[in-house]
């Protein structure tokens, strides 16, 4: 074990991290044919009996398919049925912003280069540090900050982990976010230099250049969900 | 003298086994068994065969002689053992004993005096010679190990033969020890081995003259302790490294005599450093303890304790006995714990049988030096499981452990921590108490008194207190309190009744009032548990009181002890969960629920709390129904079918609602199909006249419909079903009357009904009457599809005749698009048109229904998809084809994936979000089997999912995720040189996809273009 420079680190178990926590949500939408009401009743259904599988479900979902099935066909033309879908889409459940959570899904199961934990378990990415400015409008320029918390203050790493983020969140995110890391105040010997290698264009497009660097950095996200 | 033939047939015998033998065994050992077998028939004399041996015997040639010597000894060993007389064999001993002398043939001596010894007349007389030629004239050093096995297995058959002369001789006895410490002096093989150990066993076990070689004896097993052997490839004699170790194991716990040489050296041994070597020293410890009796230990007891006290004390814990075991094939440091607080375990019970008072010595030694623990709090785990080991051993036992030790526990400290160690040190004991007096049943749980229900109030007064009154963020310490109040459960006669339903009802309310997960299912565990030794205190304290805790107001909550509020979905979801698979708790969850949902459905809002309560009982139903009983289901059904049938008739909490109605009516299916079948005629008669008589089902459309249908469905189809065809018509006309059109509910019912008449009462022949095949309007298509769906699920030959129908229907332009849409309908699953297991007699269903129409409809849909160059009739095929295999599992579809693959892609670019999702489903579900077909047309699918990813019309949530995933499943199944040429452009094209609007959407595309920026990138290690 001699070989981590940071030997005790405080480490979190991987369901301690924080979550969104309604996970199954997303599921159900894929569901072929919901409707508000099924929707609604299928939410109700999963706090008595949380399995997706479960015969009251499967009845729930095929009562509100054959009852549209058997609507008369002029009601049913694929253009009005697609319409109501949308609408559905639109304006019964709301679109989901991007939002602090979210970018840390993206980055906290990212594998630190010394351990063999994640970022989030090591706590050097944590949810009050990320900042998301987007107002949603997808013509408008929008912007994550990110503060990492390197787990000793003279972390030598503490770029390449940044430089691990930034490929991940630039390969997740729209163009239109600009993406700005730092290492939280205090937490570095050597702040003001870190900050500025981990947001130097050049540097980072240099990096990426590098075979055996992104080879590294494929590494630390191949454990990425 | 022999007769002419005879020697002649000797001479020949002889030379043939001279010549073979060392070359062509078998051949030899024939020639020998000839010899033998005339022998025996007295042919001639072994003498003879001596006599004729001559020549060879005293050849100057030494292999002449040895093989002559072979010869003998072989023939000898094939012998009969009553054929040689006493004379005889006195005779050819002292020749053996003349051939001592030639060492280099000792092989072929010892071999011929073992066949000998074990011949019936060789007398005792001459077993002194043979032992004394053995220690005298036999070195053992100087021969090989297949030699030397001869010298043991002479010994073994003496032993085997005169054991019990030999003892009374004395002497002999001596000079048979003194023999054989000789012949084992030194050995090294490991056949001989487990024969010398064997040997030792037996003497030192059985012989009273022990005492006096008891030191040799000894030395000669505990040399080879602790014993390893790594058998070679192809060992012939297939003996392994464990056989050694039991063997020599049981040779040195073979005789108290052993005990000052044995105890002494395994002390020395336990201060070995590697595992497995401390290993097989405490295992042979404890054999010596259990074997050597009381008297052994009193002696050695304290250096025993001693040296193990530090491996006790301080050595890697077994953990708690809770936790879950590692691996049982390597030997751990925590087999080593455990084993040495075993070795302790056998010495309290070794001493006890022995004498009392010396055991009471024992124990309070040992407990006067752990009570400083008990005091500083230091070590206490490890003392806990060692007090707790020993007190495992039996009642006597552990009554005294417990008298002693229990009180040095309950302080009654404030800080929860040290009550939590409290509670885990004292699950030590119940552990102990479980394998003393056994574990609890339903029948008979007396136990005689014992020192632990002593100090039952104060480990309950522990144990609630933990639960109870620590607050709800110290989840551990509850947890913990669960977990022993369950064990306290099951120890066999521990509790009263009162006792365990004051715990259920803690346990209870811990499960209703804690939302942190790990009580909530340590909880149900624990009830689970519980019901299986105490079901109706688990029914009275906790079902019971769940049931009645819910409201009947829906607009009320629940509260528990009048100022904790519950949620109707907590109790409702423990419901569920802790009856589930018990036979009696279901049943009562049945009745009880619906006894609920018959008080709660009269209130004007409450079709969403009926929702719940419908859902709870069909679940547990649907998840239950092989287990539900005949009786059982006609109990509930005459209790609660008609206050249900009221119900759904007056409220509309019940009727005007699409998934309760359906549900409910699921329900008395469920209950119809399990009641017996004599009644199902008689019910019949009962539901006609209820639905038909009085409701007047056939004269107005009627949302009971679907109740009245849905009971049908589990009647017994043998049942008569009077003026079917009368009904049948009217059921027709109310579908095509005008006030239906816009009630999609009873329509849907009743075009149910139609498929039911049809697979079960009406007859086929008949039908034709009803059907008319020119009316295209979408009423007539909408029952024809309905009904040929009742034969289609029977497999009838007259389905296919439709079939063909439907499919040239698709071809209209003006009802094709709608037909397409109802194909769907005769493959779909209706939970009451299913199969139940062990029930063959509700409706006409054939298991293979589903593959024989997609057989039947497959080739029909693709040759006319060929045959046609119209887009608008192309997509009704396709439509048609993907409604049909989204229900048939995937492997059914295998078979025709090569010509199914290229409608799969263009159903891609169908217009239609459904066919869509059904063909990604189809393509995700058999592309790993497929990997060369897709492969093939990767560059047209790749392309065609990108356009599935944009939120346009068509492209729902689910296509969108489907197609991403689908591209995702790519990288994994397509070759990477087949693949890398589309890497960039599907980058590319994803990247809008990540400002998708669905989180679920951005998510899979995060994850998809991960995949492809991984295409062909080597990850560092």
């Amino acid at each position: 074990m001699s070989e981590f420079i940071n030997e005790t680190p405080t480490v979190l178990e991987d369901n301690q991290l924080p979550t969104r926590g309604e996970d199954t949500d997303g599921n159900l939408l894929l569901g072929t044919d919901v409707t508000k009401e099924s929707l609604h009743r299928t939410k109700l259904l999963l706090k008595i009996d949380n399995s997706l599988q479960s015969p009251v479900l499967q009845n729930v979902e095929l009562l509100t398919k054959l009852l549209q099935l058997n609507q008369a066909p002029e009601l049913t033309t694929d253009e009005s049925d697609e319409d109501t879908d949308d609408m559905a889409d639109e304006l019964g459940v709301p679109a989901d912003p991007i939002d602090p959570q979210e970018i840390y899904d993206l980055i906290a199961h990212i594998s630190d280069p010394e351990h063999p934990l994640t970022l989030g378990q090591l706590a050097v990415v944590n949810l009050k540090d990320i900042e998301v400015h987007d107002e949603g409008y997808k013509d408008r320029m929008a912007e994550v900050i990110v503060k990492i918390t390197p787990t000793i203050t003279h972390c030598s790493l503490a770029t390449l982990i940044g430089l691990g983020i930034r490929v991940r969140l630039e390969r997740a995110l729209p163009a239109r976010f600009r993406i700005t890391i730092f290492v939280k105040e205090g937490s570095h010997q050597s702040e003001n230099q870190v900050n500025k290698q981990l947001n130097d264009k050049e540097r980072v497009a240099a990096a990426c250049e590098n075979d055996q660097l992104l080879g590294v950095i494929s590494k630390m996200l191949s454990t990425c969900k | 003298m022999a007769s002419e033939e005879a020697s002649i047939f000797l001479e020949t015998s002889i030379v043939s086994f001279v010549s073979n033998v060392d070359i062509d065994e078998s051949s030899s050992d024939k020639t020998a068994t000839q010899i033998a077998e005339r022998i025996s028939d007295k042919k001639f004399k072994l003498l003879d065969l001596i006599v004729s041996l001559r020549d060879y015997l005293t050849s100057q040639d030494l292999n002449r002689r040895k093989k002559a010597l072979c010869c003998l000894s072989t023939v000898l060993s094939k012998l009969p053992d009553d054929k040689l007389l006493k004379n005889e064999i006195s005779v050819v001993l002292s020749f053996y004993a003349s051939k001592f002398d030639d060492t280099l043939m000792m092989q072929e001596t010892l071999s011929g005096i073992y066949s000998l010894s074990g011949m019936k007349f060789l007398s005792m007389t001459e077993v002194g010679p043979i032992l004394d030629l053995l220690s005298n004239k036999y070195n053992p050093s100087s021969h090989l190990a297949a030699t030397r096995y001869f010298a043991f297995k002479i010994l073994e058959k003496i032993y085997q033969r005169f054991s019990p002369k030999l003892i009374e001789d004395g002497e002999l006895a001596d000079l048979f020890v003194k023999t054989f410490l000789h012949v084992g002096n030194g050995e090294k093989d490991p056949r001989n081995l487990l024969l010398s150990f064997h040997l030792n066993e037996l003497v030192s076990s059985n012989w009273n003259n022990v005492e006096k070689f008891k030191e040799d004896l000894f030395d000669i097993l505990f040399c080879y302790f602790p014993i390893t052997f790594r058998p070679p490839k192809d060992d012939p004699y297939k003996i392994s490294n464990a056989d050694l170790k039991i063997s020599l194991r049981s040779a040195i716990s073979a005789s108290p005599a052993f005990a000052e040489d044995a105890f002494g050296n395994l002390i020395d041994k336990l201060a070995a450093s590697s595992p497995s070597v401390k290993n097989d020293t405490l295992l042979t410890v404890k054999a010596c303890i259990d074997k050597f009796g009381g008297e052994a230990c009193l002696k050695h007891w304290l250096p025993l304790w001693s040296s193990l006290k530090f491996e006790i004390m301080h050595g890697n814990d077994a953990g708690y006995p809770d936790s879950p075991v590692s691996s049982p094939t390597q030997i751990s440091e925590a087999d080593n714990y455990q084993l040495s607080v075993n070795v302790m375990r056998s010495i309290a019970s070794a001493l006890l049988q022995f004498d009392e008072k010396a055991f009471d010595k024992f124990l309070s030694h040992i407990v006067e030096e752990v009570r400083p623990n008990f005091t500083y709090e230091k070590d206490l785990k490890q003392t806990c499981c060692l007090l707790g080991s020993i007190a495992s051993a039996n009642q006597q036992i552990f009554n005294k452990v417990v008298a002693l030790v229990l009180p040095l526990f309950f302080k009654n400290s404030p800080e929860l921590s040290k009550l939590k160690l409290e509670i885990m040190n004292l699950s030590f004991f119940f552990d102990a108490y479980i394998r003393v007096f056994g574990e609890a049943n339903s029948e008979q749980n007396e136990v005689p008194p014992n020192s632990l229900s002593e100090q039952k109030d104060e480990i309950l007064m522990v144990l609630s207190k933990a639960l109870t009154a620590s607050p709800k963020v110290e989840v551990t310490i509850r947890t913990l309190s669960i977990i022993q109040f369950t064990k306290l459960i099951k120890m066999k006669g521990f509790l009263m009744r009162e006792e365990v339903a004051l715990i259920v009802q803690y346990i209870y309310e811990a499960i209703l009032t804690d939302n942190n997960k790990n009580i909530y299912y340590a909880g149900l565990e624990s009830l689970k548990a519980i019901g299986e030794i105490h079901e109706d205190i688990v029914f009275e304290i906790s079902l019971k009181r769940m049931l009645e805790l819910l409201p009947i107001d829906p607009n009320e909550g629940a509260q528990l002890n009048e100022n904790e509020p519950v949620d109707k979905e907590t109790i409702l979801k423990a419901i569920l969960d802790f009856t589930n698979s018990r036979h009696k708790l279901v049943k009562e969850s049945v009745l009880g629920l619906s006894k609920k949902l018959c008080q709660v459905a009269p209130y004007a809002d409450s079709s969403e709390y009926c929702f719940l309560i419908i859902s709870s009982i069909h679940t547990l139903l649907s998840n239950n129904i092989e287990m539900i009983r005949e009786n059982d289901a006609g109990f509930i059904k005459e209790n609660i079918e008609m206050p249900l049938f009221a119900a759904m008739t007056n409220y509309p909490s019940l009727q005007k609602d699409d998934h309760n109605l359906t549900l409910l009516s699921n329900i008395i299916f469920f209950l119809n199909l399990k009641s017996p079948r004599n009644t199902h005629q008689d019910e019949l008669t009962r539901y006609k006249k209820y639905f038909v008589d009085s409701l007047q089902l056939f004269v107005k459309p009627s949302r009971l419909v679907v109740p009245f249908e849905k009971l049908l469905c589990g009647i017994d189809k043998n049942c008569e079903f009077n003026e079917v065809e009368h009904y049948f018509a009217q059921t027709m006309d109310l579908l095509r009357s005008e006030e239906i059109t816009e009630a999609q509910f009873e329509r849907l019912g009743y075009l149910e009904l139609l498929t039911i008449f049809t697979n079960k009462w009406m007859d086929e022949q008949s039908l034709s009457k009803f059907i008319n095949l020119d009316d295209l309007s979408p009423v007539n298509l909408e029952m024809l599809v309905w009904i040929v769906k009742g034969l289609v699920m029977k497999n009838s030959h007259h389905a296919v005749l439709f079939q063909e129908k439907f499919v040239n229907l698709l071809s209209s332009s003006e009802i094709g698009n709608y037909m397409a849409k109802l194909f769907e309908v005769f493959v779909v699953d209706v939970i009451t048109f299913q199969k139940y297991k062990g029930i063959s007699w509700n409706n006409n269903v054939k298991l293979t229904y589903k593959q024989k129409f997609f057989n039947d409809v497959f080739s029909r849909l693709v040759d006319a998809f060929k045959n046609t160059s119209e887009m608008d009739v192309k997509s009704n095929y396709l439509t048609a084809l993907s409604l049909v295999s989204k229900h048939i599992s995937s492997n059914l579809i295998e078979p025709y994936m090569n010509e199914m693959l290229p409608l799969l892609l263009q159903s891609l670019d169908m217009p239609n979000s459904e066919v869509k999702v059904s063909a990604l489903n189809t393509l995700l579900d058999t592309c790993e089997k497929f990997h060369q077909l897709i492969t093939e047309h990767v560059q047209t699918l790749s392309r065609s999912l990108l356009k599935l990813v944009s939120p346009v019309s068509y492209n729902s949530v689910s296509v969108r995720v489907l197609a991403l995933r689908m591209l995702e499943t790519l990288t994994h199944v397509v070759p990477l040189n087949h693949l890398l040429p589309f890497k960039e452009d599907i980058i590319d094209g994803l990247l809008p996809v990540l400002d998708d609007k669905k989180r679920i959407v951005r998510k899979q595309c995060v994850g998809t273009r991960q995949a492809y920026f991984e295409l062909g990138q080597v990850p560092f290690e």
